[in-house]
């Protein structure tokens, strides 16, 4: 939120390559071979370094699709048909498996809602952080252990070197996604996509950890790709907001104008909704936000 | 469900198998070219017109041992499923019902059958109790109990709890009724297939019980008897095992491709199944028109 | 945290040592019960049919058996505690002797052939999970259905016809003890214990197919390849320690049937282990050792299914928890 947000025009998809691109979508599309139906139909963006943008939309409209795209992860038989995406400035579409993985962790890391499933109930939390940085940062035993203990700390988790032993079934979900903040940005990687990542957290665990996040953005100058159903939660860390509704998308730009002035009436609609939840808290002014019933009714 | 079942080749063919095996136990003694019990001078004779699958070691007709030995280890392995399934279902129901006690002691009861290593306790308790046919199958169906017991006892339970069953009764719908309408649905797929699959298990103990000459008296003829004599004479014959083997097999894995079309047909899997058999033959008739 | 580890390990013996000690004292009465109900006698062994009543109430008062059933139970059970299994009333040999010199036997055998349905069963499972829904899965599945069918005395037979009668490769029967030497150890072991071993391999397969499988669609497999960490890596570290657990605990459940199915390999490749030991003795209605061999498998399926249970909760807390 240091940066001044880039605009980025929905219409303007074809733009030369900035250096400081850390992450380009282009147009991309994902596509359902079982049931040959496109899911999403043409998603453009790009994003720079400590820059955040925000992916809103209702459930099922193709956000996390978008994510999995992005991390190379898309489930089977479901590809990316049309449009590049592209990592630090390599094509994804040439990327091999063994390329996959290489620049997962290291260039691009995730957290995900319910991020109890995203650990291995089996290992403590804290082998599992010791595992990356010891396969992946090189680390021996010993100091991968006092790396994850720092980390734990930077993402300001109580106690620890408690939490490293702990196992899932021990720690709550606001911890739990902490340490998986910690797990993906234990690399040092230059994206992150937190996919609902507060979702399932209550009010003010959630708001902590976006805190967190938006210090991470600044600490460490991550680009962030924020992905909620809750305009609120966008809102308050994003640059450039994208909504999205069945898979297309429905209005794109820097958050100010999304919130203050949208120009579908989808975005109306989901900005009306969360003026009854306390929105103007983020908006500032409220003045030229509100919007007339009527125009509810019809969309 | 029997609909679906027997619109699977395989329950098809695994019925058809046991049609074959269920006219040999019933009229096989009959259908015997020779006396079972009569050697001759021809022993260990190869295949020939008369002796369709040769002879054994005193010259007896291999082909009418097998036909005489049907009904005794057939019969037997029927019986042994029968005691099983009455002396695990029950006890798995009433588990649900009578209250804590039963329900542990029962629980440690089976736990403990199950612990047993099978065929150690099935030869002592057979020997023990007077070495007869009789006791084999009382050992056995006991010793089998336990699958049935856990069967009747998660089908009864997720029927005591589920919701419809609740409905129906607070509905003042009849016990009968509740239990035609939705326990037997529940309960009788699972048992059925644990009853097929006992029916296999069932030979094969009986005829390593037969094999190891316990529960029956030498001149006797059953299948595993049958096998163990043959095995004393593998230099001189050493594919005589063979026909016997077969047939223990053959009966065997039409017991379980049984159990597993009873599965496929009580599943959600069934309707697939057969959908897919019958959408590829609806296309097939299309393109050919 | 010391302690909490020290916690968990009791928790992973004691829940275990609940279910197993009703099981050992259910399964020690049933055996006492069983050598009562069967009417046996020292004296008829002893005396002959000819025994007059007077001589064999004489017989049975030197066994002790005119004392009151419980008594006896509890005398014997105490027995056991002392490892002192009686003395046969064939021979007056101590049966505990006896059985020590044959259940390695029929340790080895069983031995060998879980070891076998590990090696194989994993081996198999595995690669019908890396391979799911391809032909070598089809193949495999198609392979452990016809193996879980084949009962070990038909195995056993063509084994023998096939190995040792003729290719003439192997033994037909016999054992030769460790000490001589392994390779004529597992020569001799080796045929008894792959019929023992196919129901093991089979079901070991298909419960880890199935657990490998169900555990690649679980998020933190996801979680650890967003990482970056490398499939093998994965396999090895967060699927096969999280898919493992059924198939072990299937192992658990099989070792009664190793043992178990010693009656008749043995009696098949001619070992003399206590399977074809509890056949002779039950036909000769020799309670004691009858009892004693039923005594040690008892205690073998309980000792194996609690080092089982040891295993599993180290392994997978989480899978041990019911989780
Ligand atoms: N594995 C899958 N197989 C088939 N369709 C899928 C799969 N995953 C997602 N979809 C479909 O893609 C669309 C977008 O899903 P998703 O990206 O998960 O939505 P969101 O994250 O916005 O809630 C949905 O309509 C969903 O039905
Ligand atoms: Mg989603």
């Amino acid at each position: 939120m240091t940066q001044a947000p880039v605009v980025t025009p929905a219409a303007e998809t074809v733009a030369e390559t900035h250096p400081e691109d850390v992450l380009v979508l282009e147009d991309v599309r994902i596509h359902d071979d079982l049931s040959d139906t496109e899911l999403v139909h043409g998603v453009s963006l790009r994003l720079r370094r400590g820059q955040v943008v925000g992916i809103v939309g209702e459930s099922g409209s193709g956000k996390s699709l978008t994510c999995r795209a992005v991390l190379g992860i898309l489930p089977e038989l479901i590809e990316v048909s049309g449009g590049s995406i592209t990592l630090l400035g390599r094509d994804a579409a040439t990327l091999t498996r063994r390329d996959w993985t290489a620049l997962r962790g290291a260039a691009i890391g995730a957290v995900f809602q319910d991020p109890a499933s995203y650990l291995n109930p089996s290992i403590t939390v804290g082998k599992q952080l010791q595992e990356v940085l010891r396969v992946r940062g090189g680390l021996s035993r010993k100091d991968a252990h006092r790396r994850a203990v720092e980390l734990f700390d930077s993402v300001h988790l109580r106690d620890p070197e408690q939490v490293y032993r702990q196992y899932v079934h021990e720690l709550s979900g606001g911890m739990l996604q902490r340490v998986l903040i910690a797990i993906a940005i234990s690399l040092d990687p230059d994206i992150l996509i937190a996919d609902e990542a507060t979702t399932a957290l209550d009010a003010t665990v959630q708001a902590e950890i976006l805190d967190l996040l938006a210090e991470l953005t600044e600490r460490l100058g991550l680009a962030l790709v924020l992905v909620s159903h809750d305009l609120a939660v966008v809102a308050q860390l994003c640059d450039e907001v994208l909504v999205l509704r069945d898979g297309h998308v429905v209005e794109q730009g820097p958050t100010a104008r999304i919130l203050h002035d949208p120009q579908e009436a989808y975005t109306r609609l989901l900005v009306a909704e969360h003026e009854q939840y306390g929105l103007e808290r983020y908006l500032g002014t409220t003045a030229d936000a509100v919007l007339p019933t009527e125009e509810l009714n019809r969309v | 469900m029997i609909k679906v079942l027997l619109r699977l080749p395989s329950a098809r063919i695994a019925i058809g198998v046991l049609l074959v095996i269920a006219v040999i136990t019933l009229f096989g003694p009959v259908l015997a070219p020779y006396d079972p019990l009569q050697g001759s001078d021809l022993t260990l004779a190869p295949p020939s017109a008369q002796h369709w699958l040769g002879t054994d070691y005193t010259g007896r007709d291999v082909l009418s041992r097998i036909l005489a030995g049907a009904p005794l280890s057939i019969v037997s392995t029927l019986e042994v499923a029968g005691i099983a399934l009455v002396l695990g279902t029950i006890p798995g129901i009433l588990s649900v019902y009578l209250g804590s006690i039963f329900e542990w002691v029962s629980l440690r009861l089976i736990d403990t059958l199950v612990a047993l290593p099978f065929l150690v306790f099935a030869v002592a308790m057979t020997a023990l109790l007077g070495n007869g046919i009789t006791q084999a199958m009382i050992a056995v169906g006991l010793l089998v109990a336990p699958l049935f017991y856990r069967v009747a006892r998660a089908a009864t339970l997720t029927v005591a709890q589920s919701q419809y069953v609740e409905a129906a009764v607070l509905a003042g719908a009849s016990t009968g009724w509740i239990v035609r309408r939705h326990v037997w649905a529940k309960v009788l797929p699972p048992i059925a297939i644990t009853l097929a699959t006992t029916l296999g298990l069932g030979l094969v103990v009986i005829s390593s019980l037969t094999f190891l000459g316990i529960g029956v008296q030498p001149p006797t003829p059953t299948w595993g008897g049958i096998l163990a004599s043959d095995l004393d004479y593998l230099p001189q014959k050493a594919y005589a095992p063979v026909f016997p083997a077969v047939i223990i097999l053959v009966t065997v894995l039409a017991f379980n491709m049984l159990a597993d079309a009873i599965r496929d047909a009580a599943g959600q899997s069934g309707r697939v199944l057969v959908g897919a058999r019958a959408a590829k033959a609806n296309r097939a008739r299309r393109v050919a028109a | 945290m010391r302690r909490s580890r020290g916690r968990r390990l009791a928790v992973s013996i004691g829940k275990p040592l609940a279910v197993f000690v009703p099981v050992f004292l259910l399964g020690t009465f049933f055996t006492f019960l069983l050598g009562h109900l069967s009417g046996r006698s020292p004296a008829y062994i002893q005396l002959g049919d000819a025994a007059t009543p007077e001589a064999v109430a004489a017989v049975e008062h030197e066994w002790g058996l005119d004392r009151p059933f419980g008594v006896q139970y509890v005398d014997w059970l105490g027995d056991i505690f002392r490892f002192d299994l009686g003395e046969s009333w064939f021979n007056g040999h101590s049966v505990a002797e006896v059985l020590l010199d044959r259940a390695v036997i029929t340790l080895s055998a069983a031995g060998v052939a879980l070891v076998i349905g590990v090696v194989a069963g994993f081996a198999l499972g595995a690669l019908a999970a890396r391979f799911h829904a391809t032909w070598v899965d089809r193949a495999v599945t198609g392979f452990t259905t016809t193996i879980s069918v084949l009962p070990p005395f038909v195995v056993g037979i063509a084994l023998v016809a096939v190995f040792a009668v003729s290719l003439d490769l192997l033994p037909a029967a016999g054992y030769v003890p460790i000490e001589a030497g392994l390779g004529p150890w597992l020569s001799h072991l080796i045929l008894p214990a792959i019929a023992l071993s196919f129901d093991t391999v089979a079901d070991v397969a298909r419960q880890l197919r199935d657990g490998l499988v169900s555990t690649k669609r679980e998020n933190y497999v996801t979680g650890a390849l967003v990482r970056g960490l490398g499939p093998r890596r994965i396999f090895f570290v967060h699927v096969l320690r999280n898919g493992v657990g059924p198939a072990l605990a299937v192992l658990g459940l099989k070792f009664p049937a190793l043992l178990g199915g010693a009656v008749v390999t043995e009696a098949i490749f001619g070992l003399s282990g206590y399977g074809v030991f509890a056949t002779q003795a039950a036909i000769r209605g020799d309670v004691p050792a009858v009892q004693g061999v039923l005594v040690v498998s008892v205690v073998l399926v309980v000792l194996f299914n609690l080092v089982v249970n040891v295993v599993l909760n180290r392994l997978a807390p989480a899978a041990a928890r019911g989780v």
